[in-house]
């Protein structure tokens, strides 16, 4: 018997340690913008105070989609196919509509084998997290550019890249995303309170995280490496996220202009300005950001568009409150009466 | 002239999207209603308007379905196909013309009767004439057969349902075209119908709608699907009778999603599956060649879902409005790497039904996907349907770990684990906050771990197999009817079904043979399949396709000693199996091998 006390263990709102919310060791190289992803996906949901199980993490295929067996250990997952999750992740939300959705894809998987998926689920307006870890790289097939690669951007090996990339953010916002953000794998504050808010959103949430591939392409040369980002980051605003359970009055308020706004689940945003201000529910405004910063071969970063009134698809489809998983066979078979009216009513 | 009563074959040719499919379908509900037995085929263009389109009413005492050998009496109206129609009619068959079309009738071995569509529909309606000269055909038809006038206007009312306008407006249209018959053309052709018993309680239905009440009384939760030729009226069969069945407090019991393509329609159900509920989506031979990849993850992945495959003619776009069994092969071996999938093959309209609520509770059961497998010709023509039986056993929701206790009654518990020996494990449900995994199409071990292993991998493709063999039995039993002699048999499935009974009979009128049937219902094969081919001295694997998919499935299964007296049969032209056609083949065969 030890004297030392032992130390205690902070617990989140629902009294649940941290642990509760870890995954298995990863496999990707070291220092992989992936794993920091991970441990802010970690982060997140246990600050948030979400019940373990009641999250579904969702993954395509390729580095990126291997990272769903790294963090949330307590939550049920699918890692699909090829750039098909989001068709996956709406056939489970809809007759499960009270899980927490977090899919997690890379740029292979989301603007070229999957890019018709994404699209629809964002028109759907499917209620999920949509994560994209974009390296502009092919890894697991060792380095080839893939669709987000940026003009005169160049790999570890091989040709500068001269094709035009697709800018998910810019698709996003043009399909009336209800939540697109651009983020880095090193802004840990950052990317924690996007995800936090995106969590506590209602709606199809997509964020866009440049996260470098160390091994094939974070080159100094690469507009996607670590010292690039860092160096060319523009950033609209700072994000502050406060959750629904703590008072928001008990929060200080900060020094300079800020804009809250306020979540599905009560919880909110802080976006304290840094310089001008950016409207984030002018969908021009925000295409124009990106468009200048892509102009300035900089990387924009925040809250680039919102819209919390768009409803998403569970309210579009009408559904009963008791999600359709736990109906028993008393709602989903009908009657033998009501087949003798089928029939009869064939009979004309 | 010695009359021909109910034994005779009209065919109608008229333009897609014209009306005519409404005048036709009074006519074949008429001669229903009367009690004659009657069956009818549509053969329709991928078009919305204009191009040909041909109705075959085949009218039996014997209850023959297949359309006949030979066309009795042609309704021409389509200039298009004129010249083409009239040309491959047998001498002394009767023509019913419009004489407003400018076509010519050139033929003098025929029994001609011309009549002025156009004009008397004009003279009715000149807005509606194209719609309602289809009308006044019925109504001399109905004249020169002798068709009850009464029965023939309750079908006109069913086919308008409550819409007095239309039913007016097409119920004189009829009497027009009777009494121009009366009056203006002297009957000299023999035929003639007359009424039979009635049938209580029979209607028609089309393949397609007994499959989509089927998956709604079978407890379908969710709908994925993505239109085609000749599925689409499953789903929205689906989405008509959902509303009226499954609203529970005023909201949807249920969730369907019209998908961006085949793919995301596979996803979504499997989606569905994966969090615990009944998914299924409806599409045809190209439809399942895009689902190939996703096939592969819920067989690997061992989630439930059902696909139902309304055959269409392949391969490619094909023939996307005519009829074949073409896609068997792809639906047992389907997805790349060793697969085997459970497949359910109606024949008739009930079996649809049965079979429609059937799929969920072998899809969960066995934890796999499971296919419907259907054709254009049942799924989309109309079938004389005496009713549908209610379920007869509560749903199978298979091994589905719901609460603690549960849990803790299994011994090291692992998703992939055989834990009964039958090869099938258990599982546990998004958001039960019980024993959670990360499904993957990657390799896993028992507990559902990542692995490359070569024995974990190998053990693992052991036991679907044998899951898979284990629903052998389970499966809906072959429908065998056999002969005393036990010599020949034919082994066959699907749609077939309704033109089996008249390939016998020509067969044993032709050879003076008694062959027995054996109608398979199910992949993998009964054994009750084998019995039948061990008991019998000739097999014949009688399919509407080119290669003898099923021959091919049960020459790679079956043992040495009965390879030699199976011999395939297979032929498709993308019309429903006419009698003759396939039993002059089965005969050549016979020939061959010396029966």
């Amino acid at each position: 018997m030890s004297d030392k006390p032992a130390r205690a263990i902070k617990l989140n709102v629902i009294n649940e340690p941290k642990d509760s919310y870890t995954g298995g060791k990863s496999s990707l190289c070291p220092g992989c913008g992936h794993d920091q992803i991970s441990s802010v996906i970690v982060n997140s949901a246990w600050e948030n105070g979400i019940k373990p199980h009641r999250i579904a993490k969702m993954s395509g295929i390729g580095c990126s989609s291997k990272t769903p067996a790294y963090y949330l250990g307590q939550s049920h997952g699918f890692n699909t196919v090829h750039g098909r999750m989001p068709s996956v992740t709406t056939g489970a939300n809809v007759v499960n509509k009270d899980l927490t959705y977090l899919g997690v894809s890379g740029d292979g998987d989301s603007a070229s084998i999957g890019i018709g998926q994404l699209i629809h689920a964002i028109r759907r307006n499917v209620n999920m997290v949509y994560i994209v870890e974009n390296n502009g790289v092919y890894g697991l097939t060792k380095g080839q550019y893939s669709a987000t690669a940026d003009v005169g951007s160049k790999k570890k090996k091989g040709l500068v890249n001269e094709t035009q990339p697709i800018d998910l953010c810019a698709m996003a916002i043009n399909l009336g995303c209800s939540f697109v953000a651009r983020s880095f794998s090193g802004s840990k504050k950052q990317l924690t309170a996007i995800i936090k808010a995106a969590m506590s959103h209602k709606g199809f949430a997509l964020i866009d995280v440049i996260s470098p591939c160390v091994t094939f392409n974070n080159n100094d040369e690469s507009l996607r490496s670590y010292g690039y980002v860092k160096d060319n980051q523009a950033d609209l605003h700072s994000v502050g996220y406060i959750p629904h359970f703590s008072p928001l009055e008990q929060v200080e308020v900060p020094a300079g202009s800020y804009r809250d706004i306020t979540l599905h689940d009560g919880s909110t945003m802080r976006l304290e300005t840094i310089s001008e201000e950016h409207d984030v529910s002018d969908a021009v405004a925000a295409l124009s950001a990106l468009h200048k910063a892509d102009a300035e071969r900089m990387h924009v970063m925040g809250l680039l568009y919102f819209d919390g009134e768009k409803p998403s698809l569970d309210d579009d489809l009408e559904l009963h409150d008791t999600p359709i998983v736990e109906m028993g066979e008393d709602v989903l078979r009908p009657s033998a009466a009501q087949l003798d009216d089928v029939i009869a009513s064939l009979r004309g | 002239m010695e009359r021909v009563v109910n034994d005779f074959t009209i065919n109608i040719a008229t333009a897609n999207g014209t009306g005519s499919q409404s005048a036709n379908l009074i006519l074949l509900q008429t001669l229903f209603d009367m009690g004659i037995p009657v069956s009818g085929k549509n053969l329709f263009p991928s078009n919305i308007s204009g191009l040909p389109t041909w109705y075959i009413v085949r009218l039996s005492d014997l209850g023959y379905q297949a359309p006949g050998d030979r066309t009795h009496i042609q309704v021409l109206v389509n200039p298009a196909t004129w010249d083409e129609d009239l040309a491959a009619l047998e001498p002394g068959s009767v023509v019913i013309w419009n004489m407003d079309s400018k076509m010519e009738m050139n033929r003098e071995d025929v029994i001609s009767y011309p009549v002025p569509m156009t004009k008397i529909a004009r003279g009715l309606n000149p807005k509606l004439a194209r719609m309602i000269a289809n009308v006044v055909y019925v109504g001399v038809i109905a004249e020169l057969l002798g068709m009850d006038q009464e029965v023939l206007e309750a079908s006109i009312s069913k086919q308008f349902g409550g819409k007095a306008k239309a039913i007016e407006l097409n119920s004189e249209a009829a009497r027009l075209g009777r009494s121009y018959c009366a009056e203006e053309l002297t009957k000299s052709d023999p035929y003639a119908v007359e009424a039979r018993d009635v049938k209580e309680g029979g209607f028609f239905v089309e393949g397609n709608e007994a499959v989509a009440l089927g998956s709604i009384f079978g407890g379908l939760q969710m709908l994925a699907w993505y239109p085609i030729t000749p599925s689409s009226s499953v789903a929205e069969g689906i989405i008509g009778w959902l509303p009226k069945l499954r609203t529970h407090e005023d909201k949807a019991t249920y969730a369907v999603l019209q998908a961006e393509d085949e793919l995301a329609s596979a996803g979504m159900i499997i989606g569905a599956g994966w969090a615990g509920a009944r998914g299924m989506t409806a599409t045809s031979g190209p439809g399942i060649s895009l689902m190939q990849e996703f096939i592969g993850l819920a067989y690997f992945a061992e989630v439930p879902c059902v696909f139902w495959d309304v055959n269409r003619v392949g391969p490619s776009t094909g023939l996307p409005t005519r009829t074949q069994q073409g896609d068997l092969a792809m639906l047992y071996e389907g997805s790349h790497g060793d697969t085997q999938h459970i497949v359910f093959i109606p024949g008739t309209v009930e079996e649809c039904f049965e079979f429609g609520w059937k799929v969920f509770d072998a899809t969960e059961r066995y934890q796999t996907p499971v296919f419907g497998f259907s054709d254009l010709d049942l799924g989309m023509n109309r079938w004389a349907c005496h009713g549908f039986e209610y379920p007869d056993k509560p749903m199978d929701r298979g091994k589905v770990i719901l609460t603690k206790e549960q849990m803790d009654s299994i011994e090291n518990y692992g998703r992939y684990r055989d834990v009964d020996g039958d090869g099938i494990p258990y599982r546990t449900l998004p958001g039960s906050g019980l024993d959670p995994i990360l499904y993957r199409g990657t390799g896993h071990d028992e507990d559902g771990a990542y692995s490359e292993k070569p024995d974990v991998y190998h053990k693992l493709m052991g036991r679907l197999k044998r899951k898979i063999d284990g629903a052998r039995d389970e499966l809906p039993a072959p429908v065998m009817r056999e002969e005393e002699e036990m010599d020949i048999g034919i082994v066959f499935y699907g749609s077939m079904e309704n033109t089996i009974e008249e390939i016998d009979d020509i067969l044993e009128t032709a050879t003076g043979k008694k062959v027995s049937t054996c109608r398979v219902r199910a992949l993998p094969l009964h054994s009750e399949v084998q019995a039948f081919i061990e008991r019998h001295n000739t097999i014949i694997i009688l399919e509407i396709n080119r290669d003898g998919q099923l021959n091919g499935i049960m020459r790679k299964e079956y043992p040495n000693h009965l390879l030699n007296k199976m011999h395939s049969v297979a032929y498709s032209d993308g019309m429903p199996p006419r009698a003759r056609l396939y039993a002059e083949r089965i005969m050549e065969v016979l020939e061959e091998v010396g029966q």
